[in-house]
């Protein structure tokens, strides 16, 4: 290779290789495949939720730079944001819708991974990896709901975290942390803005690189019938076929983020009022609906328990369980994998079901 | 008289007797042991109450809740007689000064008695003015009881007798949502007032008035007057024409203040016009509306001034005014209400409708100075108001066009992009 003058690219490119084994990753990326099955079209999921993700970092750190976090001046610091600031609705708005999208877009890539079986040995460490990730992404929505610090912002958190006080033992110790007292005040705000902006991208970050990590070692799973059938096995090099395909998502998914902020630009609403009666109708987010209406179905006791705590032990069962799928289904008895697979669907049923009435209601 | 002697009668009087004055504090022993002695809840009344307990007239029923009773005093304070005995003969007997039920007069006397006295007053609530009686006797009901009219109020007619409560309690008769019932009692009724030669409507009118609906329906004891606020309680009487602007302007000072500056104060004078009634009315006082003013047949200036005439056309001016704001209103509400309905911050807009909706309303009570150059004024404030409303509506729209053009365009160039990354792939060496 030349490390002419004339060609300062390449001459560039030989100072780093010189210096950095960048063969090796060239090579490793040359030679890294992605399996072409019936399901494919699922695996751009992880890629889209990954995009979705930096932007996210992108416009929230954009938003940071105008953005006030104490009671005082959150809301109208949000409000000279959409108003004032330069493109600052169009940033708003992206990272309001972003947000949403990505997390959709993580439940698809879970669910999909789910009913390809690709949670099963070795994979295990990846799928746990995915589930805090999906935790930790629930919980920059909901610390990141309240930022505005509007009226419906502030009951939904009080609504929530009420929800995590209800926890037997160590609800109430987690609540009061959370609200930075008895009930969520201007002492909330500064918390839930460290949570977002400090503690859960660091956290979400080395996640990321985990989950990313473990893909790379034990690369994308492939269909199971390839085991007994390996002349069926197909794939495509990941550089450059897969990561055009990849890129080609990504651009459509620009665009959607694109008319969604401008025909349904982020909305403020007015400014919270601790003193205020809460407002008729209040309800979480979209992905905290299910759990929202499924707890409001609980009766008020059950046995020596509260309604509510019944309701929230089941689900923590169930998502222990959820956790556990791995090493439920190991791919040795065909029905174990059938009643998990029957199980996967009710609960998609089950959440989208009760978050649709919860949409109605 | 009914509703006084009903009650008036029974209350307790030995007042202008400084012996028969309940002379402890609240807290003496001496009542306490009495009250632990006749088994009566601690409260204070002897043997009185044990026997009035049992005969069912609701006097001790109505001394449970009494703030005399709490305060310690007994029923011999205003009735006299000796409480330690358990005999009703004896009781009442000769040298006890036992009084029984009390004249109205008798009971001003006895009310009054401590009521009046600031040494006692001072000394057991301190905060509780003292000249109720002086007043009263200033006022009309007080003036015929002298002449000998029992059938006027007196104190028992308002705050009861033996259940007497806090003026601030809710259930005292003298609370000021129950204030317009209690004084319609008489007030309101036709054969009762007939001798006296005094209109029954007045509770009636009350209660469809802005005064009598923010009392009794949305219950602003605070903000909102009763009966008593403008006719006085104790010196209950008709306002004079010249206290009128003062009364409503304890309220309505602003109002009030440009009234009394304005050419109307002193014209009304020399008419002998009741200031705020002659335009708004007693009792029946409803929301103002523009169209009070003008020139039309009906209209409140016309009551004075001629179509045509100097205060008919300031009339005009205020009515056709209004109605031009009011009209500017509707139309940046319409603009503002379009923009927001597609997603545009409309919010800075909403704020200079509000200030040009305040000026408006300092606008109308400013009718008060009835001067077309202070109108004029606060009508230049009110249209640079709504011209930056229009301004950020136009904006805000605007904006949204520029929205969508960007869209558009950023739209092609993804478009443009997916293209070339489409083709690209095509252009990729097949799969194996």
């Amino acid at each position: 290779m030349s490390t002419s003058p004339e060609n300062p690219d390449r001459a560039l490119l030989a100072w780093a290789k010189d210096r950095y084994p960048i063969g090796k990753f060239v090579e490793w990326a040359k030679h890294k495949t992605v399996p072409i099955g019936p399901g494919a079209f699922w695996y751009y999921f992880g890629g889209i939720s990954l995009f979705l993700f930096l932007i996210q970092v992108g416009t929230g750190i954009l938003l940071m730079f105008y953005y006030k976090g104490s009671a005082d001046t959150a809301f109208e610091s949000v409000r000279f944001i959409s108003a004032k600031v330069p493109f600052g609705w169009l940033v708003r708005s992206v990272h309001a819708w972003s947000a949403n999208l990505m997390i959709f877009s993580v439940f698809i890539h879970m669910f999909s991974v789910f009913f390809m079986r690709a949670y099963r040995k070795p994979r295990e460490l990846t799928w746990l990896s995915g589930i805090v990730l999906l935790a930790l992404l629930l919980g920059f929505g909901f610390s990141g709901y309240l930022l505005p610090w509007n009226e419906l912002a502030f009951f939904a958190t009080k609504v929530g975290t009420d929800i995590v006080g209800v926890i037997p033992v160590i609800g109430e110790p987690i609540m009061y942390v959370l609200r930075g007292g008895e009930e969520v005040t201007g002492s909330t705000l500064p918390r839930f803005f460290a949570l977002h902006v400090a503690l859960f991208p660091a956290l979400l970050t080395v996640f990321i690189a985990g989950h990313l990590f473990f893909i790379q070692m034990q690369g994308i799973h492939e269909p199971d019938a390839w085991k007994a059938h390996p002349e069926q096995r197909k794939t495509m090099p990941f550089f450059p076929h897969f990561f055009m395909r990849e890129l080609l998502l990504w651009l459509i998914t620009l665009n959607i983020l694109a008319v969604l902020a401008v025909f349904f630009p982020a909305e403020l609403g007015i400014e919270a009022d601790p003193f205020s009666p809460a407002p008729a109708g209040i309800k979480p987010e979209w992905y905290f609906l299910s759990t929202f209406e499924f707890l409001k179905y609980m009766p008020a006791h059950v046995g020596p328990l509260e309604g509510e705590e019944f309701g929230l032990l089941l689900i923590s069962f169930g998502f222990l369980l959820w956790c556990l799928v791995p090493w439920i289904d190991r791919g040795r008895h065909p029905r174990i994998t059938k009643i998990v697979m029957v199980a996967g669907v009710l609960i998609l049923v089950f959440l989208s079901t009760l978050t649709y009435l919860g949409h109605v209601a | 008289m009914r509703k006084v002697f009903a009650p008036a009668l029974i209350v307790a009087c030995v007042a202008l007797s400084a012996d028969a004055r309940a002379e402890d504090l609240p807290a003496d022993a001496g009542a306490e042991d009495l009250a632990a002695d006749t088994g009566a809840e601690d409260l204070p009344g002897g043997q009185c109450l044990e026997c009035h307990l049992s005969t069912g007239d609701g006097v001790a029923e109505l001394w449970q809740d009494d703030v005399h009773a709490r305060a310690g005093i007994g029923c011999e304070t205003c009735h006299g007689g000796d409480p330690v005995q358990a005999d009703s003969e004896l009781a009442k007997r000769r040298g006890t000064g036992y009084q029984g039920e009390l004249s109205p007069r008798e009971i001003t006397s006895s009310c009054g008695g401590c009521h009046s006295d600031v040494e006692y007053m001072k000394v057991r609530k301190p905060l509780l003015p003292v000249d109720q009686l002086e007043k009263y006797w200033t006022s009309e009901h007080g003036k015929l009881l002298v002449k000998g009219e029992t059938r006027v109020a007196q104190c028992a007619s308002c705050h009861g007798a033996h259940g007497v409560r806090e003026v601030n309690d809710a259930k005292s008769p003298v609370y000021a949502p129950n204030i317009p019932a209690m004084c319609a009692q008489c007030h309101a009724d036709a054969d009762y007032m007939s001798d006296f030669d005094i209109e029954t409507n007045q509770y009636d009118e009350y209660t469809q008035s802005v005064h009598g609906k923010a009392l009794l329906e949305k219950n602003d004891v605070r903000g909102a007057p009763a009966c008593n606020d403008c006719h006085g309680n104790h010196g209950a009487a008709p306002p004079s024409i010249d206290a009128i602007t003062n009364i409503c302007g304890a309220c309505h000072s602003y109002n009030a203040e440009l009234f009394l500056g304005s050419p109307l104060a002193p014209a009304f004078k020399e008419k002998s016009l009741a200031d705020c009634v002659a335009c708004h009315g007693k009792h029946f006082i409803t929301h103002t509306r523009d169209e009070w003013e003008g020139d039309k047949p009906g209209a409140t200036c016309r009551k004075c001034h001629e179509k045509g005439e100097e205060g008919s056309e300031l009339a005009l001016y205020f009515t056709e005014t209004f109605g031009s704001v009011r009209q500017s209103f509707e139309e940046i509400e319409a603009l503002l209400t379009e923009a927001e309905m597609q997603g545009m911050d409309v919010t800075e807009g909403e704020d200079y409708v509000e200030a040009a909706r305040q000026g408006l309303m300092q606008a109308r009570t400013l009718i008060h100075s009835f001067s077309k150059p202070v109108m004029e004024e606060k009508l230049i404030e009110i249209s640079e108001n709504q011209a930056a409303a229009l301004e950020e509506g136009f904006a805000a729209l605007q904006a949204l066009k520029d929205r969508r053009r960007g869209l558009a365009i950023s739209t092609l160039l993804l478009l443009l992009l997916t293209i070339i990354v489409a083709i690209k792939i095509r252009t990729l060496p097949p799969i194996e």
